[in-house]
C-alpha cells in the first residue's frame, strides 16, 4: 500500500480514510483488511476507493472489501450505495461481466462413494457444458425467448423445464431482477448471447466438484439449514456470469456514458468511473439493460446447473432428486441494484453498488428464502482452484455496516503473464492431480494463469470478513475436480 | 513484433502497445494483438474472409469499435482471424477492414483467452513524432 498519513484504524480488520485526504470527497474511504492484507493492497485500491468517495450522491462510506484489487474505475471489491433520486449510476461499479457469481448445489454422496468418479464426472460435464474461447451452448431459443430469458431469468427457466420447482427462490432476488428493458439491448449484444446460454465462458470462470472439509467445518448447526450434514459431503460450485451478452450491454453502455457526462455537468477522475444520473435517460437505459444481463447470467448458471444434475444421475444411475442435488443458493458479484437499507437514522430506497463483493442480508430479512430466513444469506465465497472456496452466511452486522455486503474471493496478486513464468499449465495440472484434484481445462495457458499463487490468500479473506462480523464462515469447501473455462 | 504486452498495467487482465508509422498499421497491430490474445496465430488458416465497415465520431471510437468488432464476430460467427487489412478514410471516422481466419477448431487451434471486452483504461490513440501508438486493456 502507498503511504497515507490520514488513515485510521477503526477496530482490528477496518480502516478509514477520512474525505480531507482527496478534494471532492463526499464521504470517507472505508476498507475492510486484517494488516497484512492492508499492506499487500495495491496503490490503485487506494486511489479507486477514493474515487468512488467523490461521486454524486454517494451514501455513508465507499468500500473497499478484504479481497479488492485494482480494477476499471471502481476497484474489484468496491461497494458503493447512492441516493437513488440525487445519485449516479457507474457501468464501471457493475463491471463488464454483468451478474458474474457463484452457485452452489448440494448431493447427498460423501468423498468416498465419489473419489473413484471424480475423473468420469468431470470429463461428462466437461463435454455437457462448453468452455473456453467463443463456445455456444446447445439450448437454441428464439429472439422472443430469449426477450424472456432477459426478463425473467430462472423464472423462466422454471416454466421450460430447465428448472426445479423450489430452484427461483434459492436465487437472489428470487432468479431474476425486476426492472428489464430489453429496448434498451443492442442488436449486438443480442447476436453475442442468444446462442451462450450454459456456457461457462473463460479467464477465472470455472466449475467445481467440492467436498466439505472436515478441520474446518465451523457451524454445524447453521450448515443444517443449507443441507450440508456430513463431513466430505459433495457440492457442486460454479463460478460464471453473463457472457458475451453482459460484456457487450457494458461496452456499450460505457461509451454511451463516456460521452454523456459532459451533459450532466460530472467530471470523473478516471474515464472508466464515467457515470450518469440514475434518474437521467442514460442512467434508466443502462439500468434497464443492465437488468437484463443479471437476469441472463442467472439463466446461464440454471442451464448449467440443470447439465450438472444430468452428469451426476448419469454417472450414479440415479435420478438427480434422489441425489438431492438442490440449489442452496445463488449469489451476484458484479451488480447494482435498488434496495431499501437503514443508516445513520435513515429508511432509504438506494442503488448499491457491488463490484467483486457478494450480498451478504442478515437474518429475517424478506428477501431471503423462507427455509434460510431465521440464520441469513448463505455467501458463497470462490477461491482460487488450488486453494478452495467458503460458505458463509449474512448477518445483521453487514446490514448495519456495509449496505449488507461482503467480499467475493481471493482477489489476484499476480499477472496472468508472471503466472505463465511460474508455471507451465500441463506441470500444474499434474501437481494438482498428485494433491488429489483432477482438473479439465479449454485452455493450458489459461489453465496456469489461474494458478493458486497468482492469488490472496482467501482464508485470511475470509477471516477479515468473519472478524469485521459481515458474514459469518459457515463450512471450507475443497476441491476435488475442476473445469476452467 | 508491431505489438507488446504490458504484464504490470492490468493485474487481472492483459494490456498491449501497438504503434505502427500509419494509422491503418497501428489499427491492423492492435487488431493482431486482440486475436494473439485468443488464440496461437500460427495455428489459424486464413480460409474464410469477412470484411466489415465501421463508423465512430473520432479516431479513438473508431479504433475502440473496430476492436469490438473482432471480439463481436469471435461470439457470433465463431470466427478467429490471423491477417487484417484495414483502410481508414481520410476524416478518420470510418474504416473499411478485410479479415483473414477461420471457424474456431477446439483440436486444432491454440486457444487461449477469451476477450471479455475492450476497456477504456488507458485507451487512446495518439501520435509521438513520426509514429501512430496506442495502449489497450481487455478485459478478460
Amino acid at each position: 500500500m502507498p503511504h497515507i498519513d490520514s488513515i485510521k484504524q477503526i477496530s482490528d480488520v477496518v480502516w478509514e480514510i477520512p474525505t480531507s485526504y482527496k478534494p471532492g470527497m463526499l464521504v470517507p474511504a472505508r476498507i475492510y483488511a486484517t494488516k497484512k492484507l492492508l499492506d499487500g493492497m495495491d496503490a490503485g485500491v487506494f486511489e479507486q476507493v477514493t474515487n468512488l468517495a467523490c461521486l454524486p450522491g454517494i451514501v455513508r462510506n465507499a468500500y473497499a472489501m478484504a479481497d479488492a484489487h485494482w480494477g476499471y474505475g471502481f476497484p474489484i471489491g468496491g461497494v458503493a450505495a447512492f441516493d437513488t433520486e440525487s445519485g449516479v449510476i457507474s457501468p464501471g461499479g457493475v463491471g463488464f461481466d454483468i451478474n458474474c457469481g457463484m452457485r452452489l448445489i448440494r448431493t447427498n454422496l460423501r468423498y468416498p462413494e465419489v473419489k473413484s468418479k471424480v475423473k468420469e464426472l468431470v470429463d461428462l460435464i466437461f463435454r455437457l457444458v462448453p468452455a473456453g474461447v467463443g463456445v455456444k451452448g446447445t439450448l437454441r431459443i428464439s429472439e422472443s425467448q430469449f426477450e424472456e430469458v432477459m426478463k425473467y431469468g430462472v423464472q423462466w427457466c422454471a416454466e421450460n423445464e430447465l428448472a426445479w420447482e423450489d430452484d427461483p427462490s434459492h436465487v437472489e432476488e428470487g432468479g431474476f431482477i425486476k426492472g428489464a428493458d430489453p429496448s434498451k439491448v443492442s442488436r449486438q449484444a443480442r447476436s453475442r448471447g442468444i446462442e451462450q446460454l450454459g456456457t461457462l465462458g473463460s479467464g477465472n470462470h470455472y466449475l467445481e466438484i467440492q467436498v466439505v472439509d472436515p478441520a474446518r467445518f465451523f457451524d454445524r448447526n447453521l450448515a443444517k439449514y443449507f443441507g450440508i450434514v456430513e463431513e466430505d459431503q459433495v457440492v457442486v460450485m460454479v463460478h460464471c456470469g453473463s457472457r458475451g451478452f453482459g460484456h457487450q450491454v457494458g461496452s456499450d453502455y460505457l461509451r454511451v456514458f463516456d460521452g454523456a457526462m459532459k451533459r450532466y455537468g460530472i467530471s470523473v477522475r478516471d474515464r472508466e468511473l464515467a457515470c450518469a444520473p440514475f434518474s437521467s435517460k442514460e442512467g434508466k437505459d443502462y439500468y434497464g439493460a443492465m437488468v437484463c444481463a443479471a437476469n441472463m447470467a442467472f439463466a446461464n448458471r440454471q442451464v448449467i446447473v440443470q447439465k450438472v444434475r444430468e452428469a451426476f444421475s448419469q454417472v450414479f444411475h440415479k435420478d438427480a432428486e434422489a441425489l438431492d442435488m438442490h440449489l442452496i443458493y445463488d449469489v451476484c458479484h458484479n451488480v447494482a441494484k435498488v434496495e431499501r437499507h437503514s443508516y445513520d437514522g435513515v429508511k432509504a430506497e438506494l442503488l448499491v453498488h457491488r463490484k467483486g463483493a457478494t450480498r451478504s442480508f442478515g437474518p429475517g430479512h424478506h428477501d431471503i428464502p423462507a427455509p434460510y430466513r431465521a440464520v441469513g444469506q448463505p455467501v458463497i465465497i470462490g477461491g482460487s482452484m488450488e486453494t478452495g472456496s467458503y460458505l458463509l452466511v449474512g448477518t445483521s452486522k453487514a446490514m448495519e455496516d456495509t449496505f449488507g455486503s461482503t467480499a467475493h474471493g481471493s482477489g489476484r496478486t499476480m499477472s496472468r503473464t508472471a503466472a505463465k513464468r511460474e508455471v507451465r499449465g500441463a506441470e500444474l495440472q499434474r501437481k494438482m492431480l498428485e494433491r488429489g484434484i483432477y482438473v479439465k481445462s479449454a485452455t493450458m495457458d489459461g489453465l496456469a494463469e489461474e494458478a493458486g499463487m497468482a492469488y490472496k490468500d482467501i482464508s485470511e479473506v475470509v477471516e477479515t470478513m468473519d472478524r469485521a462480523g459481515i458474514s459469518k464462515k459457515v463450512v471450507a469447501l475443497r476441491p476435488v475436480g475442476n473445469i476452467k473455462g | 513484433m508491431p505489438f507488446r504486452f504490458l504484464p504490470d498495467v492490468a493485474l487481472a487482465d492483459i494490456a498491449f502497445e501497438a504503434e505502427s508509422d500509419s494509422v491503418e498499421g497501428l489499427f491492423e497491430s492492435s487488431a493482431l494483438a486482440v486475436s494473439d490474445v485468443m488464440v496461437d496465430p500460427e495455428t489459424l488458416r486464413s480460409e474464410t474472409t469477412k470484411k466489415v465497415r465501421i463508423y465512430a465520431e473520432d479516431l479513438d471510437r473508431l479504433l475502440y469499435d473496430f476492436l469490438t468488432e473482432i471480439i463481436v464476430v469471435k461470439d457470433v460467427d465463431s470466427l478467429l482471424f490471423r491477417e487484417f487489412e484495414v483502410e481508414v478514410a481520410a476524416d478518420q471516422k470510418s474504416l473499411k477492414a478485410t479479415m483473414k481466419g477461420e471457424p474456431i477448431d477446439r483440436v486444432r487451434h491454440l486457444l487461449r483467452n477469451d476477450v471479455k471486452a475492450v476497456t477504456m483504461h488507458l485507451f487512446g490513440v495518439r501520435r509521438e513524432g513520426s509514429r501512430w501508438k496506442t495502449t489497450v486493456v481487455l478485459d478478460i
